[in-house]
């Protein structure tokens, strides 16, 4: 039996994750969904001034995508674990790190490219002013690779327990304070007409360190969790 | 060669010998730790004089200062603990930084508490959005996660290596607290006690601050060894050494 080479076993994975999110087509619009509602909920709680509305915009935007991040990534290997198929592909020729980052680009692509479509919609509902939409758009271009990129790490390392939801949230918070941080800076700085380079650029550094560094991280976690 | 120290290093490891050692260590700590309180408490809160700017108000860093430097302090044994336990599977450096973790958290958590308390005289606001505060505060969420982590599991010990993992990943925010205040000039003041070159702190105002830091160390130390030993018999029960143990204190 020949063995696949790696870039035949990335494809092979990518597909296989796309197909069965596809297959499950009404998971990938749960978050979207979540954060469209979690959104109208602001106006609602603070008032509908449009000048407050217009100042907080970025920052609800950011968290909103956050928090709906944060509930699908629980699922992110949930479905591997319970048929097996994780143990398998630790189990696998090919170097795990690979692997998974090849799942968490696929989550990224069911679970996040969907948020970011749907966050210049909320941010107008938010009456956002039209010029600072790609400067936002661009921020969560880059942080939520790196949610991903840090999440998967967390939930590889809450595989092995079964209750992990809330405890996933506590890990998480911390670890993404900076890229809120540096995402909502770059958006309020453009709100303002100030250069918003330099957040885009620490989120940029940030995420290729954590491109090569998380995927080890997320292998090494897993490995841990599924010691057993 | 003397090579006592490896060797003695070695025996420290296994979990009977450094319960006797903790056993016999952990009354003198408490003793330390209670003279060296008194003696700072008493040099911070009588001896010392009041601050030209602040007042009285300015005595409770005898108590905040060095919690805060215990809650990072803490938290690097932790990491450094963690390290050993990931890569050497030591059982009692496994156990070292789980039970650190909720002493350092007491110690995060006395840092915010005091620092809010003195805030509101000083800043006129219990709580702001200043570097120093929140990157504390996220500290304490780090040690919780920590703490979450690890009882989430089944399995003790897989879920010490899960938490430990996670301590080391959490360790990028020890530097961003340490350095908060120099890095952004925010609401909180600059650091006062230098290691290296003149603190910018008058003596009869440091002594009390350096020796009350030594008690929060004897502290830890007695209370860290309290926890091991107490996580060690219940992780090696059923274990031949701690059955001797039982017997000895059922015999008395």
């Amino acid at each position: 039996m020949s063995r696949p080479t790696l870039s035949g076993a990335c494809a092979a994975m990518l597909r296989r994750d796309l197909t069965l999110a596809w297959r499950r087509r009404g998971d990938i619009a749960m978050p979207v969904l979540y954060a469209l509602i979690v959104a109208t909920l602001f106006p609602f709680a603070l008032g509908p001034e449009n000048a407050l509305l217009e100042r907080i915009a970025g920052g609800v935007v950011l968290v909103t995508v956050l928090l709906a991040m944060l509930l699908a990534l629980d699922a992110m290997f949930r479905s591997d674990i319970e048929d097996g198929s994780l143990e398998q592909l630790v189990l696998a020729p090919q170097p795990l790190a690979t692997l998974l980052a090849m799942k968490i680009l696929a989550h990224w692509i069911t679970t996040a490219l969907p948020l970011i479509v749907v966050a210049p919609l909320l941010a107008g509902m938010l009456h956002l002013p039209a010029q600072v939409m790609p400067v936002l758009v661009l921020s969560l271009l880059l942080a939520t690779p790196l949610l991903s990129l840090l999440g998967a790490i967390l939930v590889a390392l809450t595989a092995g327990t079964r209750r992990s939801g809330m405890l996933l949230a506590l890990m998480l918070l911390p670890l993404c304070v900076p890229v809120v941080i540096f995402a909502a800076g770059a958006v309020a700085a453009a709100q303002q007409g100030l250069p918003w380079l330099a957040p885009i650029a620490w989120l940029g550094a940030a995420l290729a360190l954590a491109l090569v560094l998380a995927p080890l991280a997320c292998a090494a976690a897993l490995r841990i969790a599924l010691d057993a | 060669m003397a090579n006592w120290i490896p060797l003695w290093m070695h025996k420290l490891g296994s979990p009977p010998i450094f319960y006797r050692f903790a056993g016999v260590l952990r009354p003198w700590m408490i003793a330390l730790a209670l003279l060296t309180g008194i003696i700072a408490l008493y040099g911070g809160l009588v001896l010392a004089p009041a601050d030209y700017q602040q007042g009285d108000a300015y005595r409770i860093i005898f108590i905040h200062v060095p919690s805060a430097w215990m809650s990072l302090f803490i938290y690097g044994v932790m990491a450094v603990a963690s390290f050993i336990a990931l890569v050497w599977r030591l059982k009692l450096a496994e156990i070292v930084a789980m039970e650190s973790a909720p002493i350092g958290a007491a110690f995060t958590f006395i840092t915010l508490v005091t620092g809010s308390l003195w805030g509101k005289p000083m800043w006129g606001t219990w709580w702001t959005w200043d570097a120093r505060l929140t990157s504390e505060l996220v500290l304490l969420f780090l040690y919780l996660g920590v703490i979450g982590l690890y009882h989430s599991f089944e399995d003790r010990r897989q879920g010490a290596r899960a938490a430990a993992f996670l301590a080391i990943i959490g360790i990028i925010n020890v530097p961003i607290v340490h350095f908060s205040v120099n890095w952004w000039n925010t609401l909180h003041q600059g650091s006062t006690v230098r290691i290296l070159g003149p603190s910018k702190m008058s003596g009869n105002m440091i002594w009390p601050l350096l020796t009350m830091m030594a008690a929060t160390k004897f502290y830890y130390i007695a209370s860290l060894f309290g926890r091991v030993r107490t996580d060690l018999l219940a992780m090696e029960s059923g274990k031949d050494w701690v059955r001797q143990i039982a017997e000895k204190e059922a015999a008395r």
